[in-house]
């Protein structure tokens, strides 16, 4: 220890160790299995074999197959779908509860029973919807018992608006959290400063309500995206197997261990998601804002 | 171009009177917050409001500016009933405690917010020529393109106050504006307060909880407890002559005795002394400003009120020393000297002395008036 006296500039042990836990764990279940997924995409892959020599096949087939390109769009219409559905309905929400509701006690209700939904698990919000939006369904039944309709509405459930329908009730609330958030936070006094300018209410919505909320609009997309992107389940439960978004590609290709076929998508959907991310990170400095 | 044409409908309207207020009651839930206020304010006035916490001076402001309505009672400005006009409508500015700042925008647009976005919107060359020669009024020139959050809280209190001005209004609100500011910089922003306001000859009306920043500020001061106007004039009547207790107590200015007056006789703890004049007020109180009373040794000869109270503490203040005596029954006294009348006596904490002043510079407040 003594020898050891020159005092070198280092990152002290402790910092070390406490990162440590998080780094190890980040390697080995983040950063590794998505270089293997890379990796395993440009495998070769036989009916019912998989060996690591390397080829393009497997991407030459994603691009050249209409089903899987296909598959690619109406993952990025959906999601555009859902993004805006989500930002359309979940802002007004947000802004009631964040902003008009004046009593805090209030605004918490209302946001706990936007999260009350939660309480059941994933797969059973999905599959609540067939019931409601079924041909024998209870707005189909409800519609035709007031007499509005005489036959059923088909076009309700197993079809794309079915999955945007159930989609948009159970990502909407990651909208109107951090949106709410942020408009919470707003200094009443600076509204009421921008009245006493003259400013109308538009013109303070679209001046000052606005751009101050804008940061929870990001992470609110940023939450949609991710989780949109990523989706499987309830275009599988409530499509009818018509809406084959890139999740859904996924889950049959590792069902028929296709693996290369798998990666590839994977790694198709995370370099997507990464881009989508990175672009709404530039819209403002989360670092300075939050 | 609307600033020049806004100010020649002023010289239609009546000129002198810029806003009234005829009997404004306003309730929030159980609590009264003004209890039937009526107030003229003249143009090119400086009018301060004081009261303690919770009298309803803020409330005043905020009804005046639209932001609040008044459950009973009118509010007119420049001669028009604006009871019911929404708060965008009505020209009157408004400073705010914590300035209130757009946070996300620049020195120079904060400032240009109003004449952007306002009622009347000005041309961009007009504005920028507004909004430069009011920033460099306000002492802000190089400062245009800083965020405000990357400026001084005076600075920030300039911002506010030329967001307002550069709108040309008649009447501006400041709900103490200076609360956020630390003591040195207090002074000089009363003094520039005083001085922009004269060089733009509009009506302030400005509202504080510090009875020397009302009296150094105003030409006129309105003295406000419980949502009720209790004294109005120019800062001498105020502090020479309290209208009563509760104004006395308020100024911070008086030592006050409870006791009875009857008789042309005020009966209090320091004994039985005649009273010239009283007026008329809720309860008997005896008044005797800081400054007037003298501290004498405690066996000394004296004729008239006299007090024995015991030094507890005393407190440099720079032009004078307070002192802190208490009376048997635990009443705090303070005695003011001035140091330009003379080195200070010292005293001996926990020694009696006795407290005496001249009964004729006493105020007395009664029921009663002799």
């Amino acid at each position: 220890m003594m020898a050891d006296a020159t005092p070198t500039p280092r990152i002290s042990s402790t910092t070390l160790w406490l990162l440590a836990p998080g780094v190890i764990w980040m390697v080995l279940f983040l950063v590794l299995p998505i270089l293997m997924i890379v990796y395993v995409s440009f495998w070769t892959q036989t009916t019912f074999n998989i060996s690591p020599t390397p080829t393009l096949a497997s991407w030459k087939q994603f691009f050249a197959s209409d089903t899987y390109t296909g598959s690619l769009w109406t993952t990025v219409r959906i999601w555009l779908i859902i993004l805006g559905l989500t930002f359309v309905i979940g802002y007004p929400t947000a802004l009631y509860v964040g902003l008009f509701v004046k009593s805090k006690t209030l605004s918490t209700v209302l946001l706990v029973i936007c999260v009350i939904p939660f309480w059941t698990s994933f797969l059973i919000r999905v599959l609540a919807w067939r019931p409601m939006l079924g041909k024998e369904g209870a707005i189909n039944i409800i519609l035709q018992k007031l007499r509005i309709i005489s036959q059923p509405i088909e076009v309700l459930l197993f079809t794309e608006l079915s999955v945007i329908i159930g989609m948009t009730q159970i990502y909407v609330v990651f909208m109107v959290g951090p949106v709410a958030f942020m408009l919470g936070r707003i200094d009443r006094n600076i509204i009421e400063a921008a009245r006493d300018l003259g400013a109308g209410f538009g013109r303070i919505f679209w001046k000052i309500i606005f751009p101050l909320s804008l940061p929870g609009v990001v992470v609110g997309a940023i939450f949609v995206s991710v989780m949109v992107l990523g989706e499987f389940a309830t275009s599988g439960a409530l499509s009818g197997r018509k809406v084959n978004l890139l999740g859904n590609i996924i889950v049959t290709q590792v069902g028929s261990l296709k693996w290369a076929m798998a990666s590839v998508v994977g790694v198709i959907l995370t370099v997507f998601m990464g881009v989508v991310i990175a672009g709404f990170l530039r819209i403002v400095d989360l670092k300075r804002e939050l | 171009m609307s600033g020049e044409s806004r100010a020649g409908d002023m010289n239609m309207a009546t000129e002198t009177e810029i806003f009234r207020l005829d009997g404004v009651t306003k309730r929030y839930g159980d609590v009264l917050a003004l209890d039937g206020v009526s107030l003229t304010a003249g143009a090119n006035e400086y009018i301060s409001l004081l009261g303690p916490s919770g009298s309803g001076k803020t409330t005043i402001l905020r009804v005046l500016a639209g932001f609040e309505m008044p459950d009973m009672g009118r509010v007119h400005f420049q001669g028009r009933d604006i009871t019911a006009l929404p708060a965008h409508e009505r020209g009157i500015g408004f400073v705010f405690q914590n300035f209130a700042l757009f946070p996300h925008l620049t020195v120079a647009q904060n400032v240009a917010f109003g004449l952007t976005h306002g009622a009347a919107p000005l041309p961009q060359s007009d504005r920028d020529a507004r909004c430069r020669a009011m920033i460099a009024m306000v002492g802000l020139d190089g400062l245009q393109d800083r965020g405000v959050d990357q400026i001084s809280g005076g600075q920030r209190q300039r911002v506010a106050l030329a967001r307002t001005l550069v709108m040309q209004p008649r009447l501006v609100l400041l709900d103490e504006p200076l609360g956020a500011l630390d003591a040195n910089l207090r002074g000089r922003m009363r003094n520039e307060l005083r001085s922009i306001r004269e060089q733009m000859g509009v009506t302030f009306l400005h509202v504080t909880g510090s009875e020397t920043e009302a009296l150094a500020m105003g030409d006129r001061v309105v003295v406000l407890d419980s949502g009720r106007i209790i004294q109005t004039g120019t800062p001498d009547q105020v502090y020479d002559a309290p209208a009563s207790p509760e104004v006395a107590h308020f100024l911070n200015r008086f030592n006050l005795f409870d006791g009875t007056l009857s008789g042309g006789t005020f009966t209090g703890p320091f004994g039985t002394v005649p009273v010239r004049a009283a007026r008329k007020a809720a309860r008997d109180v005896y008044a005797v400003r800081y400054d007037r009373v003298q501290v004498k040794p405690a066996l000394a000869a004296h004729d008239g009120p006299a007090l024995r109270a015991k030094f507890v503490a005393s407190e440099y203040l720079g032009s004078s020393i307070m002192n802190f005596f208490e009376t048997p029954d635990h009443q705090v006294l303070e005695v003011e000297h001035h140091l330009s009348l003379g080195a200070p006596d010292t005293f001996e904490p926990r020694q009696d002395y006795l407290l005496t002043w001249n009964p004729e510079q006493a105020i007395v407040f009664g029921r009663e008036t002799a």
